[in-house]
């Protein structure tokens, strides 16, 4: 049977329509609708985030706020987040993009996901509205691992827009637009007088959700920002890294060209 | 479970129907509304057949509630041609250029088309490779397709957005 749909207008109302069972948050649909229409479900009730207030971005100081039900085509629009352009466009078609949005993201499954790939490399602040009027702020790391609960929801994501000379992001597809990820890469780089001072190196496409490859990144810091030193943190990545097999790639492929597209995306080679 | 009221304006004209509760905007459009061009294709967003224009963005209509887009205006295939049946432009061109071959793409074609072309008048052939991206055509290996819009865009721009459209054998 069809859910029915609730489109509550405010972010306690939408907490208050999580009370129940069988409830679920629909941001732009691309994940749950499929769902919906084709496969056996138990949801009761969609509680739509449109018309919540949770569309808009801020930056102010560097820091870019952006509301979770942002959709990507919102973020690849902004000029003041052309960084992220390049993560955006590597997302689905642009159709797709006019639905789905920032906080979605954070609840897709791997080989999807790669905006929060780059969130998590990003160190983004995620807030997180629950019952009772609480609003968390919580690491996204956090958010990506264990979700939110059941009668919560994401109202927001913040991080500190990256130097386009601090900032990597590589994604490798099967075919040029809208597909799946094989590997992605994601990284924020701090080099002092050319030696990496910080790295925060994360990966798409190396296990059920976006993981932090903290081998590699200790592999990296320390010295320069050369072939070989990207080479061995891309073999260092594979520490961190669990690749699966589904209809896109092997785990032995996605294991074997992991490093590869990790130096590829420290160095910006093509 | 009581129907669900709706209010939208469809191709610019307002539509007020009831619908099942959970309805996507495409069951509202083909089943309520009588309005076919939209087909039904994956259900799951992944081959572009069902493209509309909701408040002048494409969409997949079979992602979208249509009780999560009261008010909204919708645009589709049957909203394209000028009064009086007169093709726009990309129809033209498609037509002109065999760009359709056994027609189930064309009108989520032709909707992505609507909406590349009312942003960017003036679209490389990556911007248009890119718009279609999200739309799957398993008859034309997508030239045909990618060239008449690029036609289009060139009608377009050259005419001043009116085209007279010659129907010859």
């Amino acid at each position: 049977m069809a859910p029915s749909v609730e489109v509550p207008e405010s972010v306690p109302d939408v907490v208050g329509s999580l009370a129940g069972e069988g409830r679920v948050v629909l941001a732009g649909g691309t994940v749950v609708m499929p769902h919906v229409n084709t496969i056996a479900h138990d949801h009761r009730a969609l509680v739509s985030l449109r018309r919540a207030g949770l569309r808009g971005i801020e930056v102010d100081g560097g820091r870019a706020v952006i509301g979770a039900a942002t959709t990507l085509t919102d973020v690849g629009k902004d000029e003041r987040l052309a960084v992220l352009r390049p993560v955006i466009e590597s997302i689905a078609s642009p159709t797709i993009r006019n639905l789905a949005t920032v906080g979605g993201n954070l609840f897709v499954k791997q080989p999807y996901g790669d905006l929060a790939v780059a969130l998590l490399a990003l160190d983004t602040e995620v807030q997180v509205a629950g019952p009772d009027g609480a609003t968390a702020t919580r690491p996204v790391a956090g958010v990506l691992h264990d979700g939110v609960g059941a009668r919560e929801v994401v109202t927001a994501v913040a991080f500190d827009v990256p130097d386009a000379s601090a900032w990597r992001y590589t994604k490798a597809m099967r075919r040029k637009q809208n597909s799946a990820s094989i590997v992605t890469v994601a990284a924020v780089l701090r080099l002092d007088d050319g030696t990496v001072t910080d790295a925060r190196i994360t990966l798409g496409g190396a296990g059920a959700r976006p993981v932090r490859a903290t081998a590699a990144e200790q592999a990296l810091t320390g010295g320069p920002l050369d072939h070989d030193r990207a080479q061995a943190a891309g073999e260092a990545a594979l520490a961190d890294a669990e690749p699966f097999d589904d209809m896109y790639a092997s785990a032995w492929y996605r294991g074997r060209v992991l490093p590869v597209h990790v130096r590829r995306a420290l160095l910006e080679e093509e | 479970m009581p129907k669900a009221y709706i209010e939208l304006l469809v191709n610019n004209e307002p539509q007020e129907f009831l619908t099942q509760p959970g309805a996507t905007l495409l069951s509202a459009l083909r089943d309520d509304l009588g309005l076919t061009a939209a087909k039904r294709g994956c259900a799951q967003g992944t081959c572009g057949t069902c493209t509309c224009l909701v408040d002048g963005e494409a969409v997949m209509s079979c992602l979208v509630p249509v009780e999560t887009i009261q008010g909204a205006d919708v645009r589709t295939l049957e909203g394209v041609a000028r009064e009086g049946g007169e093709l726009d432009e990309i129809q033209a061109a498609f037509l002109e250029g065999f760009a359709t071959q056994c027609g189930f793409c064309t009108s989520g074609m032709i909707m992505a088309a609507e909406a590349l072309l009312g942003e960017n008048p003036d679209p490389t052939r990556e911007d248009v490779v890119r718009a279609i991206s999200g739309n799957v055509c398993r008859c034309t290996g997508y030239e045909s397709i990618i060239n008449a819009i690029l036609d289009a865009a060139e009608r377009r721009r050259s005419a001043g957005g009116i085209t007279y459209v010659e129907r010859g054998v």
